[in-house]
């Protein structure tokens, strides 16, 4: 099932929520050049999930979800560009547990 | 006691050495002043002698004090709302803001027009030093939608709050964009009322070379604005300073 929120777009694969960067959101931020995630283990909706600059924008990007973060795409640090990748395995930001479903259910679809 | 004219022959001079640059300061206070203030936005986040301060404190100071409007002589358009149109280093009120860039070291081009040209000219050098203390320290560029506080130094104000609009290219405003722009409304509420800020002033934030569309970003400013304040019943009086006679009939017909 696949939602959409903060310019995200939301996964979940039976308890795991992956957020996925998604190409509005590529398109208004241009080519990233840097790249900071958050070092919280926990987020509250609207925490940061990571800071980026790219060729448009420096952006704070919110999670739209509370939850707890059980990976990091880690990558995307050392190779930025991975963020405009077309692809969700190159494009995704974290992964979420413990995710309130109903609050999934609540975002708008994909 | 040093004129006017003079103060700026001593600043004039005195960044000239810095900047290692030798051109013949001009006669006339008008272009002393374009001098002065060119050479101002160029200079770098490095230490200043407490002479070149009291210098420029003393001709700031005597600068700024001209035309200066009162907040307290404006009246309101709605409940804590007003408009005022005018230029916004003139108005005595407790906080401005600043439409800053992810830098935040105020505009560095020499007398552009903007207004974070304007404010950390007539603020003095001390405004770039403390911006870049705060870069420091955070350590990267400041993204879209939050807000950073400092002293206003020479500026009739106290406070400045500068907040990084979103940028619009060709009019096209995103969803992502107009949430930013509301986001910088209500970081710079949020922060000046955790400062007991009483009364602020908002330029319009995005509109002058980022590009968002006037009449859109003021409609963002308004409901932003007021959502603000009714959600979370701050008695902070909101100022939206409006430059030219077109975006002051824009916010005019938002709010009354």
């Amino acid at each position: 099932m696949k939602k959409v929120a903060n310019y995200l777009w939301v996964e979940k694969n039976g308890g795991e929520y992956t957020l996925i960067m998604t190409p509005e959101l590529q398109d208004d931020i241009g080519t990233v050049g840097f790249v900071e995630f958050t070092k919280a283990e926990e987020v509250a909706k609207n925490d940061s999930l990571l800071e980026l600059e790219a060729s448009k924008t420096v952006l704070d990007l919110a999670s739209p979800l509370a939850g707890k973060i059980v990976a990091v795409n880690d990558k995307a640090t050392d190779e930025p560009t991975l963020l405009n990748s077309a692809k969700a395995e190159e494009s995704w930001v974290v992964k979420l547990t413990g995710v309130d479903e109903a609050e999934f259910n609540a975002l708008a679809d994909a | 006691m040093m004129t006017q004219t003079d103060r700026l022959h001593f600043l004039i001079s005195y960044m000239q050495q810095e900047q290692k640059v030798k051109q013949s300061v001009p006669d006339t206070f008008e272009k002393r002043f374009k001098v002065f203030r060119g050479l101002a936005n160029e200079r770098p986040a490095v230490k200043v002698s407490r002479e070149f301060l009291d210098v420029q404190d003393a001709f700031l100071s005597e600068y700024n004090a001209e035309d200066v409007t009162e907040f307290k002589s404006l009246q309101p358009v709605q409940n804590q709302l007003y408009i005022w149109q005018g230029d916004i280093t003139t108005l005595k009120i407790e906080a401005i803001v600043n439409a800053a860039n992810a830098e935040m070291l105020g505009c560095l081009i020499p007398n552009h027009n903007c207004i974070d040209n304007i404010i950390h000219t007539k603020a003095g050098a001390q405004l770039r030093l403390e911006c870049a203390d705060i870069m420091n320290k955070q350590g990267r560029k400041e993204a879209v939608g939050r807000a950073k506080i400092t002293s206003a130094y020479n500026l009739p104000s106290d406070y400045i709050i500068h907040t990084v609009g979103p940028v619009v290219q060709d009019s096209r405003v995103s969803l992502m964009k107009q949430d930013l722009l509301s986001k910088c409304y209500r970081s710079c509420l949020e922060l000046a009322d955790k400062n007991n800020i009483q009364s602020i002033a908002f330029c319009s934030i995005s509109t002058g070379v980022f590009g968002y569309p006037k009449k859109e970003a003021a409609a963002v400013a308004a409901e932003t604005v007021k959502k603000y304040l009714q959600e979370s019943g701050s008695a902070i009086n909101v100022v939206f300073n409006v430059f030219g006679t077109d975006d002051l009939e824009i916010y005019e017909n938002l709010l009354t």
